[in-house]
This record gives structure tokens, sequence and C-alpha cells, in this order.
């Protein structure tokens, strides 16, 4: 056993404290389409994600099992690791939310507990082999081509069936739909997401020796403090991703939004009864291009398309690499809570640096425009 | 190679159950608004029978939607 009390509640609250990131940040997979289309208000739309993201987090705990068991091996790993992994996550999401790329949060977090446990434990505390690689990276970019695909034949099956139809009751309906299979999506999200900081508690939980390592299963309170952290970021809402995800990849009608939401809340349950971690983002991402790109190649930004993916192949690096620096520096403090401390003030003042700053440049063409 | 890493019967049950649920509710839910909208016209046009077909044909097809999402949700809950 490793650490002390004050220890294990800074790792729980960074982890909430990432949860809630992780629905301020994924909150745009979920409505963007339905908010592109004007089948739902914003605010309306955010509410709504953020309900099902909450009920969604307690229908399973197949994803939780994986990362608390498959990816690293639980009964070697430290608090001062998680700590490490949970700190990177949420420093790349603070990075990827400034400049609007919606990378994959999820990737953050395994890419961060993988490197900070790397350096502390050393490369035989990690299942390179049949956890990151086979329930994590080989899942990571089968999603996201499914979804594609699956968007894709959607949307050619949906103008196929009814593509002759008066355009205005086909779009109304349509965006009917997308109330459905939003819903549908955020309750999917609420499965796949929230789990994994279930997940990452549970493995704090195992090191401080509070659970077995043998069964890591989250208790209650850690499944209702996990689903209400990130129902709540997801209620805060991350707009500025929210654009590039709902319009900037292409400009889509309902019945695409639809097909690419339904698609993506297929592949996302499917995905999350099979128990992998897969990358919210990545997925809804690919079926939006292939709901855009089955109706006309050339709808598609590709230029945009090409930044988001150009983010997803850094997250896992980058977060591992930030992950083994923040152990690195914790650790340096030696194995007690004033490490965390002192880094989870850094990165609080980070955030707020960065907070402060989009603040500021939201509000200068406003300012700007006050002037002419 | 691919096969060594991984257990593939997971991986071939999300990729068969992904195709089959997401195109399956697509195509069900188009199929509802055909015939929601078809049973409109031809009410219009005084055609209350075929109207009155395309209505059922919309509401089984709304069915099916909604019970396939149903049958998910429970099936994700009980593994």
């Amino acid at each position: 056993m490793e650490g002390d009390l004050l220890t294990v509640a800074i790792v729980v609250g960074v982890a909430l404290t990432f949860d809630f990131t992780n629905g301020f940040h994924d909150t745009a997979n979920v409505v963007a389409t339905s908010v592109s289309t004007r089948a739902m208000a914003p605010r309306l739309a955010v509410g709504y994600a953020a309900i099902l993201n909450f009920v969604g987090a307690f229908i399973s705990l197949q994803v939780a099992a994986t990362v608390a068991e498959d990816v690293v091996n639980p009964s070697s790993i430290s608090l001062l690791a998680v700590f490490g992994g949970l700190v990177a996550a949420i420093a790349w999401n603070l990075i990827t939310w400034y400049f609007g790329l919606p990378s994959s949060s999820s990737h953050a977090l395994i890419g961060g507990i993988v490197g900070a446990v790397f350096v502390a434990q050393g490369p035989d505390a990690i299942f390179f082999k049949d956890g990151v690689l086979g329930e994590v990276m080989i899942p990571a970019l089968v999603a996201p081509t499914l979804a594609f695909v699956v968007a894709g034949l959607a949307i050619l099956l949906i103008y196929r069936i009814a593509g002759r139809l008066r355009p205005g009751s086909v779009s109304a309906g349509f965006r009917g739909g997308q109330v459905i299979s939003g819903g549908l999506l955020a309750l999917a999200h609420g499965t796949n997401d929230a789990q994994k900081t279930m997940g990452v508690i549970a493995l704090a939980l195992v090191a401080h020796g509070n659970l077995p390592a043998s069964d890591p299963t989250p208790p209650t309170w850690v499944v209702v403090s996990a689903a209400t952290a990130i129902a709540l970021g997801t209620y805060a809402g991350g707009w500025r991703i929210i654009k590039t995800m709902g319009s900037r990849i292409h400009k889509m009608d309902s019945a695409q939004g639809f097909a690419a939401q339904g698609a993506g809340a297929a592949v996302i349950l499917a995905s999350s009864s099979a128990g992998f971690p897969l990358s919210t983002t990545h997925t809804i991402s690919g079926a939006v291009i292939g709901s855009g790109a089955a109706k006309r190649l050339s709808a598609v930004r590709w230029g945009v398309a090409g930044n988001i993916v150009a983010a997803w192949v850094l997250t896992l690096p980058a977060a591992a690499a930030m992950g083994a620096l923040t152990y690195a520096v914790t650790r340096a403090f030696g194995t007690g809570a004033v490490g965390p401390v002192i880094v989870s003030v850094l990165i609080l003042a980070g955030g707020a640096l960065l907070f402060a700053r989009r603040a500021q440049q939201a509000r200068t063409p406003t300012a700007k425009a006050a002037e002419a | 190679m691919i096969g060594a890493i991984i257990d593939g019967d997971p991986l071939l049950q999300v990729i068969w159950v992904s195709l089959a649920s997401g195109l399956g509710v697509t195509a069900a839910y188009a199929v509802a608004i055909l015939g929601a909208s078809r049973a409109v016209e031809l009410q219009r046009d005084g055609r209350a029978v075929e109207a009155a077909v395309f209505a059922i044909v919309g509401i089984v097809a709304l069915g099916a939607v909604l019970a396939a999402i149903v049958l998910g949700i429970v099936a994700l809950a009980d593994k």
C-alpha cells in the first residue's frame, strides 16, 4: 500500500476533473450534428446530452473492467502513476480544446497512464500486446473506419428510400429522428467514456489497498460520482469544438446528421458491450466524414479532417510523454501528497491561463466590431 | 498477425452488430418517413385505403426502430 488518504483524495478529485473535461470536450461529438442541422437548440441539446450521459454511465461496467485490469497490471500500479496519467490527460484535453481540435480524451487518458506507469514501474507493468494494442489501438483504428462505412452506407440507403419525397417533410422527419439518434449517441458516450474514469479510480483504489487487484470492480460511489462529473462537463459544453464538428468538416442536412449519429451510436454501443475503451471522438468524426463523403467527396473539407487526424495520431505518444514527465516531476517530491498538491496547483493555474487567453481572444473581435 | 494479437471474436462481433444495427435502424426509420409522408399525400388525394396501408407501414417501421433500440440497451445492460 502506498500513499495516504490525502493522496487518494487528490487522485480521485483529479480523476473526476478529467471526467468533467471529458464531458466538456466530448459534448461536440454528441450534439454537434443536432445543433448544425437545427434539429435541437444548442442549450436544449447540451442539457439532453448531459442527462443521457448520466444514465448511460450506469448501463454497463465492461469498459471500466478493461481499463482497470487489461491495460496495466493493477497489482503493480502506484497512486502517483495514476495521478501522472490523469494530469497528462487533462493537460492534453485543455491544449486540444484551446486549439479547437477534437482529439481523443480516451486515448489521452490511456496514453497518460501508460507513460506514467512505464516510468514508475517499467515496461513489464504494461500489457502492451493484449491490452494496449489488442484492446485499445486496433479498436481505435477499426471504430472510426467502421463508423465511416456504416454512416456512408446508411446515407445512401436513406437517399434510396426517401430521396424522392418532398424535401420539407423529409427534413422534418429526420430532424425528429436526430432527437432519437442524438439521445442514443449521448447514452453510448456515457456507457464508454464515464467508465474509463471509473476504471482509473478503481486502479487508484487498488493502489491504496481499498480494492483487491484480482477484482477491481468500481464501487457504487465511484459509478455515481463519475456519471455526475461527465454529465456536468457535458452540460458546461465545448462550443469551439462543436463548431468544428458540426459545420467545418462539411455542411450536412438532417438525413446526414441522423445517419452520422445513428452509425456512431451503433459502433460505440457495440464496442462498449465488448469492453473496448474506444474514442467516441474518433468514432463520430468518422461517421460525420462518412455521411458527407458518400454524398459527394468534395463536400468534405479534407484539410479540416486532416487536422483532426493529425491530432489523433499525436494523442497517444504526446499524452504518454506528458504522463511520464508528470510522474517524474511528482515523484521528485517524494511518495506523499506534496508532489500531487504542487502539480495540481500548477495544472489549475495552466488551465486558468488558457481559459483567460481564450476568453480574451473571444472578446477581441466583438470589441473591434463595437469600435467600428 | 492481427489475429495473433487480439481475440478476433469480440472485434468481429462489434463489426457485424454495428453494420446490422446501424443500417437496419437507419433503413427502418427512412421507411417510417416514407410511410408517413406517402400516407399524408394519398390521404390528401382522397385515396384512403392506400393511405392507410402506408400509414401502417410507417408505424410498423417506427415500432421496429424503437424495439431495436430497447433491445440493444437491454442486451448491453445484461452483460
